[in-house]
């Protein structure tokens, strides 16, 4: 099995790892025995390695290296060592020059030395004696003075004079001596210039020569290393091509090996199957042999006569012969039968074929037909498959330039949405800003009606006065229905009111009842909202509950609640009443079903409304909703009532049932939810239906049997001042009468005071009795 | 009309091929062509009737250019070409160079002359290439490397020491060389003048007294004979580093003077004040020059205590143990590392002050008292000095009359010691149980590198031992220096030792 299987793997790889594949076990084996087995080798080796470098690296290593250490590399370390050698002696061959020339310079200095010590000294000498022979001479000339004889003089005269040319004569000696040293020295000189030219030429040959020496060397060095290396790479590629051959024999045998044995085995294999297919014929033969005869056998029963059968197996050995005959007989004419039959087939196909060649020319020329129909359709088709693509390209145009259209009416509208938007507020303000107006106005018109009516009142009937007070009086601003609170901002009201509540007990509970406008009990309703929250908590985010952990437990309720509120789509307190009520009817429902006493009607009754507010639109919500109110208040009653009856009852709602209440509920919830759009925009729309009501009820401040009062008072006071003013002038008339009076009565007294009165025989006085005044 | 005549002249040679070809052509396709192009190929036309529409008939523009091979728009010059070859023809009144791109610099550059006067190149031009052209114009033989491998640094410093080699005082035009300074200043690092010429009255006054005889020499000390003063030179070098000054002349020939080589104090006093003030000095180089004790000390008191004196070369002198104590002096007040006294005249009084002022230095690596005289006191003076000191890798004292007591005390201090790695010996009189003994302490050295013993006296035995030993140890060295991890300081030794050697 696996021989054949690995040779296989092998083959790519085999010009790269050729021995270790082969002979060791590969870790990428499919064999997993193999694999385990490489892998032991594998650890087995590193550990080698390992102890291999921890103990013998002292000893092993220097032997090894020096054993490994190639030809090259001895080369090279023996050049070295020649190369340094050369190096080293052909510097001191040079330096030979100088030193030499030092040594030479020493002596010559010692031996200078010594001459100048010896010339010193001799000049020294000569010096003294001299100096001496001077003294003596210039002692002498003293005696020579003294000398009066001249023989005596003459005589002294000349040895002076001796001496004195012995004493020239010793110094011209030295200065002769001195000049051919120095003779000699310049000789010298001129010798060692030449020595030393001749050992600067030495030397430069000794350099040139050593320079071409060591240049050799170097070279020759150099083509050794080379050439070692040469020969140690050749023997590394003899080695390695030698290693390559033998795995490459190795592999060409062990595959002829598989060769030889995988055409043994299709030999035998093609052996087996001759052998095979022989027996096979064989039997064949025999199986077919023997139906044959079987069959043989069944004709001639068959053809023979059914009753024959029964009779046959028993007179089989009396009557063969005769039955043979019978058989013959009934063979030949079975025999003409058959060609009876046969004759009347041949006809009969005869004509069969005639037909169908008829057939078949027919078939030819419809098949013309239609083929050349085919091809007319095909025209057609093509025609209209053109028409169609260029009907497609036109209406993907037209589809292009309409969705443009379409993009630029949607901005358009969205613009306009805006605009009208931007204009509802604007006309709001407006709005809002008139009726203040009007409103100002029509209450200080008020004002002064409801001042005339409290004078007319107060002074004119003498009546005490009371200020009307109707509700449209303190309104102010245009009339709207009260904001709808969210229903979350319920739930805290609500959880903040129980809150206190159970804080002051008992004392704040019938309060409690006015604060929800759909008299539910908050009771109630709490407890249906915690029954929500504890059994809904899967429609909050797990992240939510992580951080509500921490959190008061109101407050998480109120988060809780939120997020559930949010899932189910409760947006406003309808909802969350509508919400509250579900359950409650829900409840109700069961404890109908399962009372089955009085609540039938109402259950009925509940059913409706529940199909009604599955069913109702929106349009009828607000409608439904105070129905619901209403109809809730009666249901509120009559839960109280069932309260008392069961008391647990708020806590019937078993909290598996929660889900399925839930369930309902938001699918009643929504479909008023898919028509909400629309109405959202109808609900900014505020309804006038009663501001004509109120400027009507504002017209009607005045009742109308005021103003009848006012008109009979205002006929009533015309006349009063009608008769007054008559008065008025009555009583100018008298007063500017009296005046009259008054003046005449002055004029009269004048006219009877006067002189002439006297003169006259007759006194008016007399005549005239003056009033008194 | 330039143009047209240039074409023509460009169209003209192929006239002939062009007809033959096409005639053959036309023969060959007269349909798509029709008799139209057979015509004017027929015909020898002038190139006007074919310049008017050399591009309507395009197979014919074709075929011409194909027809001759040598024309192609490579002939017609660029205009930035053009553009180089005159800013190359005119670089010397309008030098342009740095505002070119690198490529056009690059041509201007391999095409400019160099006999460009050195105003105008020396601050601009930066390109080693252009200095190498003009260094190798000059001079046949260059060493680069002697010049920092820098061209032109190699230029300046060349032609420098060329003026300064041909100055005469007195005559030469000092401004010569002062001119040349604002050019040079940034790229001179050494000086190396190997003469100095005497003013030039001199010689003509010696003639006459030459021929005459010696007589006249009293007379001649009395002219002043002051050379080049380098004063202003060397402050005006910003970057000077080497100087290596060679008091002589050359090439004197029968003109020979005793005069010609005097060093005088004048020359002492000047080149003391130009090295003083010079604070980039590293190395300062005065050989050859006849400097006796007093000038000795004059030019050392001015350099105690220079910042940056590295080596300091004074051999080949007349020093004798008075100048020596004063570089005794030299050596702990400076940072010097090299110092080089060979073929003086120190005695033992001057090297036992080099001793006495070795024993505790830690700058100097190598010191050099070749032929000289110190002998075995002043030798072992510095055998104890070396006992103490850690920081000498190179001692040579070849030539120095030592004998057998210096031997022994050089054997103890080589078993003490771990910094030499040189020792030179030669032309001393070791003898052969000073040998042996040096053979002893050397078997306790595993430093030494040389030890140079020839030519004293010692037995052939021993000295090959010593061989041995020092072969040992360079091979130890040489593991060292391949694995670096071992012993650094080895190392750091060594790396000195190389660069003296």
């Amino acid at each position: 099995m696996n021989p054949p299987g690995s040779l296989a793997g092998l083959d790519p790889n085999l010009d790269e790892h050729l021995s270790t594949q082969i002979l060791a076990p590969s870790v990428h084996s499919d064999n997993p025995q193999e694999r385990i087995q490489a892998r032991r080798l594998r650890i087995a080796a590193r550990l080698e390695a390992r102890r291999r470098e921890a103990l013998g690296e002292y000893l092993d290593g220097k032997k090894e290296s020096e054993e490994d250490q190639s030809k090259s590399y001895k080369q090279k370390e023996e050049s070295r060592l020649k190369l340094a050698k050369l190096l080293l002696c052909g510097t001191e061959l040079v330096t030979n020059i100088q030193v030499a020339i030092d040594i030479r310079e020493i002596h010559r200095r010692v031996e200078e030395e010594e001459i100048k010590r010896q010339r010193i000294e001799k000049l020294e000498n000569e010096v003294k004696t001299s100096q001496d022979k001077f003294d003596e001479i210039t002692s002498k000339w003293e005696e020579g003075k003294q000398k009066r004889i001249p023989q005596e003089l003459w005589e002294m005269l000349n040895t002076q004079q001796l001496h004195c040319a012995g004493l020239l004569e010793d110094k011209n000696k030295l200065i002769s001596e001195l000049q051919q040293e120095l003779k000699t020295k310049d000789d010298q000189y001129v010798k060692d210039l030449k020595k030393q030219s001749d050992d600067i030429c030495l030397l430069l040959e000794r350099m040139e020569e050593q320079v071409k020496n060591v240049m050799k060397t170097f070279r020759e060095e150099l083509y050794n290393i080379e050439k070692a290396f040469e020969v140690e790479r050749q023997e590394l590629l003899a080695s390695n091509k030698k290693k390559w051959e033998r795995a490459l024999q190795a592999h060409n045998a062990k595959e002829l090996e598989y060769l030889t044995n995988r055409m043994k085995k299709v030999e035998d294999y093609e052996k087996q199957l001759n052998r095979q297919r022989i027996w096979d014929c064989e039997e064949y033969n025999t199986i077919k042999i023997k139906l044959e005869q079987d069959v043989q056998v069944q004709q001639l029963v068959l053809t023979r006569v059914p009753g024959w059968r029964s009779t046959w197996p028993t007179p089989v050995n009396v009557s063969c012969l005769a039955t043979t005959c019978d058989i013959l007989e009934i063979l030949e004419q079975q025999l003409q039968q058959r060609k009876a039959i046969y004759q009347l087939n041949q006809e009969k196909l005869e004509y069969n074929l005639q037909v169908l060649k008829k057939r078949d020319e027919e078939s030819t020329v419809i098949k013309s037909q239609q083929k050349r129909k085919i091809n007319r359709l095909h025209d057609i088709l093509n025609n209209l498959r053109s028409k169609y693509a260029k009907q497609i390209k036109q209406f993907q145009e037209e589809n292009q330039s309409l969705t443009l259209d379409y993009k630029r009416l949607v901005l358009q509208f969205k613009e306009l949405q805006k605009a009208m938007r931007h204009f509802a507020l604007i006309d709001d303000e407006k709005f809002r800003e008139i009726w203040l107006m009007n409103e100002e106005e029509a209450k200080d018109l008020i004002a002064r009606a409801f001042d005339v009516d409290r004078i007319i009142h107060t002074h004119h009937l003498g009546l005490p006065w009371t200020a009307p007070d109707f509700w449209f009086l303190k309104n102010v601003g245009p009339i709207s229905q009260q904001p709808q609170k969210s229903a979350t901002q319920i739930v805290e009201e609500m959880l903040m009111h129980t809150e206190e509540e159970e804080a002051e007990e008992a004392a704040s509970e019938p309060e409690s009842y006015l604060d929800l406008p759909k008299q539910i009990s908050e009771k109630t309703t709490k407890k249906i909202l915690m029954l929500l929250c504890d059994e809904s908590g899967f429609l909050i985010e797990s992240k939510l509950l992580s951080l509500l952990l921490p959190l008061e437990q109101n407050e998480c309720y109120l988060l809780r609640l939120d997020a559930i509120f949010s899932a189910l789509g409760i947006e406003s307190e309808d909802d969350l009443y509508k919400l509250v009520n579900f359950f409650l009817k829900y409840r109700a429902h069961r404890l109908s079903s399962s009372l089955q006493i009085k609540s039938c009607s109402q259950a009925s009754m509940e059913k409706a409304s529940m199909e009604e507010t599955s069913m109702g639109s929106e349009l009828e919500l607000a409608e439904q909703t105070e129905m619901e109110g209403a109809k809730e208040e009666s249901l509120v009653e009559g839960e109280k009532e069932e309260e008392e009856e069961t008391p647990p009852s708020p806590w019937d709602i078993h909290p598996n049932d929660v889900l399925k209440i839930l369930e309902a509920f938001v699918m009643g919830l929504k479909k008023p939810r898919d028509s909400r759009a629309p109405p959202r925009v109808q609900k900014n729309m505020r309804n006038n239906s009663k501001d004509s009501e109120y400027w009507q009820a504002l017209t009607t401040v005045i009742p109308s049997s005021k103003q009848n009062l006012w008109d009979a008072l205002y006929t009533a006071l015309e006349k009063y001042h009608i008769v007054l003013t008559q008065r008025a002038k009555l009583l100018l008339e008298n007063s500017s009468l009296e005046q009259r009076n008054t003046e005449l009565q002055a004029l009269l007294q004048q006219y009877l005071n006067s002189k002439i009165n006297s003169e006259l025989q007759v006194p008016p006085t007399q005549v005239l009795r003056v009033p008194t005044k | 009309m330039q143009e047209t005549v240039t074409t023509s002249a460009l169209l003209d040679p192929s006239h002939s091929s062009v007809s033959t070809q096409d005639k053959s052509s036309t023969g060959g396709h007269t349909s798509s062509t029709g008799p139209q192009p057979s015509k004017p190929s027929i015909t020898p036309v002038s190139a006007k009737s074919r310049n008017p529409h050399p591009g309507a008939n395009f197979h014919r523009m074709r075929r011409i250019i194909a027809e001759d091979p040598e024309w192609s728009l490579a002939i017609v010059p660029l205009l930035t070409e053009l553009c180089i070859q005159h800013i190359i023809r005119n670089f010397q009144n309008n030098p342009i160079l740095k505002q070119m791109l690198p490529e056009h610099q690059q041509k201007v550059l391999n095409h400019l002359s160099p006999d460009l006067p050195l105003a105008v190149t020396a601050n601009l031009i930066d390109n080693e290439n252009y200095w190498l052209r003009c260094c190798m114009q000059r001079w046949p033989v260059c060493h680069v490397a002697h010049h920092g491998g820098s061209w032109k640094r190699m230029f300046f410093e060349r032609h420098l020491e060329n003026l300064l080699k041909h100055f005469i005082p007195g005559t030469t035009d000092p401004a010569v060389i002062l001119d040349l300074l604002p050019l040079c200043r940034n790229y001179v690092r050494r000086v190396h003048v190997d003469q100095f010429l005497p003013p030039v009255q001199i010689p003509a006054q010696l003639r006459p007294g030459d021929q005459s005889d010696s007589g006249s020499e009293g007379e001649m000390e009395e002219p002043t004979v002051d050379h080049y003063q380098l004063g202003d030179l060397v402050a005006g070098l910003s970057h000077l580093e080497e100087l290596d000054l060679v008091y002589d002349v050359k090439d004197c020939g029968m003109n020979f003077e005793w005069n010609l080589f005097l060093f005088t104090y004048r020359d002492c006093h000047s080149l003391a004040a130009a090295i003083k003030a010079c604070h980039t000095l590293k190395i300062f180089k005065l050989t050859r020059s006849k400097v006796d004790d007093d000038k000795a000390r004059i030019i050392i008191r001015s350099l105690l205590d220079h910042p940056v004196l590295e080596e300091l070369d004074l051999s080949h002198n007349l020093i004798g143990d008075r100048g020596a104590r004063g570089a005794a002096k030299l050596l702990n007040h400076s940072r010097l590392r090299v110092l080089n006294l060979a073929n003086n005249q120190v005695r033992a009084p001057g090297a036992q002050s080099l001793a006495h002022a070795l024993a505790h230095n830690t700058n100097l690596i190598s010191l050099n008292l070749r032929l000289n005289c110190i002998e075995d006191e002043g030798g072992q003076a510095l055998a104890h000095a070396l006992q103490t000191n850690k920081c000498l890798t190179t001692l040579h004292l070849g030539g120095n009359e030592l004998s057998e007591p210096t031997a022994t005390l050089l054997s103890q201090v080589l078993a003490i010691n771990t910094t030499l790695t040189s020792i030179n010996l030669s032309c001393n009189h070791i003898g052969l149980d000073g040998g042996k003994q040096l053979l002893e302490g050397m078997s306790d050295n595993k430093t030494l590198l040389e030890f140079d013993l020839r030519l004293s006296d010692v037995a052939q035995e021993s000295e090959y031992l010593i061989g041995q030993a020092l072969y040992a140890n360079r091979e130890a060295a040489r593991q060292r220096a391949l694995n670096p991890s071992h012993f650094m300081s080895t190392i750091t030794a060594n790396g000195p030792e190389n660069s003296v050697g």
